[in-house]
């Protein structure tokens, strides 16, 4: 997968001054599979980079191609079958089902794909430190918890980019090194690249390309 | 899965509510329609064309009638006022024979001897109310003859007693033949003929058009004779200006005729209004729904931007909200298809019967097929609300 930007400026970001390093306002391309880091500090814009790309954000002036495919032309209808097939993401705030127990959440990503076995879900779980909190409502996980179903559930499809939105900020060092070691195996099964959003923390994360905002 | 999480936050009064609603719209609706049916069959069948919206119109008889002063034939302009008459569709005037007639039974038939002056009167054949065999040519075995009902009660319960001779079965009148006798211009001929059926509506001994044409034609003495007697189709509902016509004509019709007409068009009216009432409540109930389907939707909107953003389809999420959507509408609708058919089989129709109210029940597939409509329309509006709202909130 190709993603290439061409001076796009989110709307909510015309007011701030951009640096030449920055992906707003710049033109750029990435080939994946690659696994990429963004790293800045809070409001420069992470999620909405993330966003855009997944296509939940459409407010920007300039181009975004994917597969040199003008996003903006993207049909909802498209844009659900990329997020099936090609698209996968953890979101920062990470969009669980509270009401759902742990494995509903699991279920609910792997009936529509049907990607992976129940045993290995059940494996990643507990891999994850989480193997005995999978009948549990997800509402009364804590957010570190949460976040390690939400990083399971991303990998409950084929993907050529995996984008993830500070996926680690409520894990320790050791729980973020063992979920980073897990999306990096399942990325290369999926011969896919990944995009991870950072405060500064790399988690010992071995990058090829590194963004800047 | 997704029915969970899509149902979760569902009103339960505002369901209730609309289904409520739309059972006894449904159900009014349904019935209504059917006892439509029933009374539009009671008035364009076939067999009852000769209904309460045909009848037979002839000019009071007064004492200047009676002094030969005053004639209650029909003249041509007459009848064709009559046609001109908006809500009068169809006018066949009586046509009567030129001739003299009697009857005398066929010795050996069973008939006990007699001898009467009669008449023949012909009506065009879709006013005849009897389905029997009418067809008359010069080679036809006899003349069939159709006989007012009370004809054969008069002979059994007043003659036959006065005269000393033994009454009449139907049968038997319907198994003997009579013998005609013509007195026309060129003297004197027999002929043979059958009482072919009784007719309960029509006053008058009928043969035939095709041999009082004939008959007529051969032995009459080749004036003209103006009708006395007029069958008018009216068309529903028009009991006024029937009543309106007498009064102008001097006419006389059985009072029965009048009556039955304006309970007709008393039922129609009842029932046209319990069918809008029906309609409007079901119109009500559909807004109920769509609205209860809002609400859900929008309790849900977390839940269905989630789902669209993991890769769930419009589709998936309309087809399971539809789907619970169809099934409640389809109990709604075998409900509302049941509880009509008890009410119009337990209710209606005793009630229609205890006061003498005859009415052919019809099929009852096409208030079942319109029910099925209304399941489909409920199910359609449903379906394009459901998708618009879910698209929005997926963009």
């Amino acid at each position: 997968m190709t993603i290439e930007f061409n001076n796009v400026l989110p709307f909510p970001l015309q007011e701030y001054p951009h640096g030449p390093e920055s992906v707003w306002k710049n033109t750029f391309k990435i080939d994946f599979p690659k696994k990429v880091v963004l790293n800045a500090s809070s409001g420069k814009g992470k999620s909405t980079f993330v966003n855009t790309i997944y296509g939940i954000r459409q407010d920007f002036e300039g181009t975004v191609k994917l597969d040199n495919a003008d996003i903006s032309n993207f049909t909802l209808d498209e844009w659900i079958e990329l997020r099936r097939t090609k698209l996968s993401i953890i979101f920062q705030d990470l969009q669980l089902f509270p009401e759902l127990t742990v494995m509903q959440n699991l279920q609910l990503k792997n009936e529509l794909t049907n990607h992976r076995e129940e045993s290995r879900l059940i494996e990643m779980l507990e891999l994850l430190g989480i193997g005995d909190k999978q009948n549990q409502l997800c509402k009364n996980l804590s957010l570190g918890q949460q976040q390690r179903v939400a990083i399971i559930r991303s990998l409950l499809q084929p993907f050529e980019l995996l984008l993830m939105d500070e996926p680690f900020s409520h894990l320790d060092d050791n729980n973020a090194k063992i979920a980073l070691d897990l999306i990096a195996k399942e990325t290369e099964l999926n011969n896919g690249g990944f995009i991870l959003t950072t405060l500064g923390g790399y988690h010992g994360f071995d990058y090829e390309q590194e963004l800047n905002l | 899965m997704l029915k969970e999480i899509l149902f979760r936050n569902k009103t339960n009064f505002q369901f209730v509510f609309a289904t409520i609603g739309a059972l006894i719209g449904l159900t009014a609706l349904c019935l209504s329609f059917q006892l439509m049916l029933d009374v539009q069959s009671f008035h364009s069948g076939e067999e009852d064309l000769f209904g309460p919206n045909s009848v037979v119109i002839q000019k009071k008889v007064t004492k200047l009638s009676s002094l030969g002063m005053n004639s209650t034939d029909f003249s041509d302009e007459e009848v064709e006022e009559l046609r001109n008459k908006e809500f009068i569709t169809d006018v066949a005037p009586f046509e009567s024979a030129d001739f003299r007639v009697a009857i005398s039974e066929v010795e050996g038939d069973g008939l006990p001897p007699f001898y009467a002056d009669m008449f023949f009167q012909s009506i065009p054949d879709r006013f005849l109310d009897l389905d029997v065999d009418w067809d008359w040519n010069e080679e036809s075995e006899y003349i069939p003859i159709v006989l007012p009902r009370d004809f054969i009660m008069i002979i059994n319960y007043g003659i036959a007693q006065s005269q000393g001779f033994n009454q009449i079965s139907e049968e038997l009148m319907l198994a003997a033949r009579l013998t005609i006798h013509i007195k026309g211009k060129d003297g004197n001929t027999k002929m043979i003929g059958r009482v072919v059926g009784f007719s309960q509506k029509i006053s008058s001994i009928l043969v035939p058009k095709s041999f009082l044409d004939h008959a007529n034609e051969k032995y009459g003495s080749g004036n003209k004779i103006q009708p006395n007697r007029i069958f008018i189709t009216t068309v529903d509902d028009s009991y006024g200006e029937l009543e309106e016509l007498m009064d102008d004509m001097n006419l006389d019709i059985a009072k029965s005729a009048i009556d039955v007409a304006k309970i007709k068009t008393i039922i129609g009216v009842v029932i046209g209004i319990f069918g809008i009432a029906a309609v409007l409540i079901m119109l009500l109930s559909l807004m109920g729904f769509v609205q209860y389907s809002q609400l859900v939707l929008s309790k849900a909107s977390y839940e269905i931007q989630t789902l669209l953003r993991l890769g769930y389809s419009i589709k998936m999420i309309v087809k399971t909200f539809i789907k619970q959507m169809a099934i409640t509408f389809g109990i709604i609708t075998i409900s509302a298809i049941s509880i009509m058919i008890l009410i119009k089989l337990l209710i209606v129709d005793v009630w229609l019967d205890d006061n003498g109210i005859q009415l052919e029940s019809s099929s009852l597939i096409p208030a079942i097929l319109l029910a099925i409509l209304c399941f489909g329309i409920f199910v359609g509006a449903n379906f394009l609300n459901v998708k618009k709202t879910v698209r929005k909130l997926g963009e």
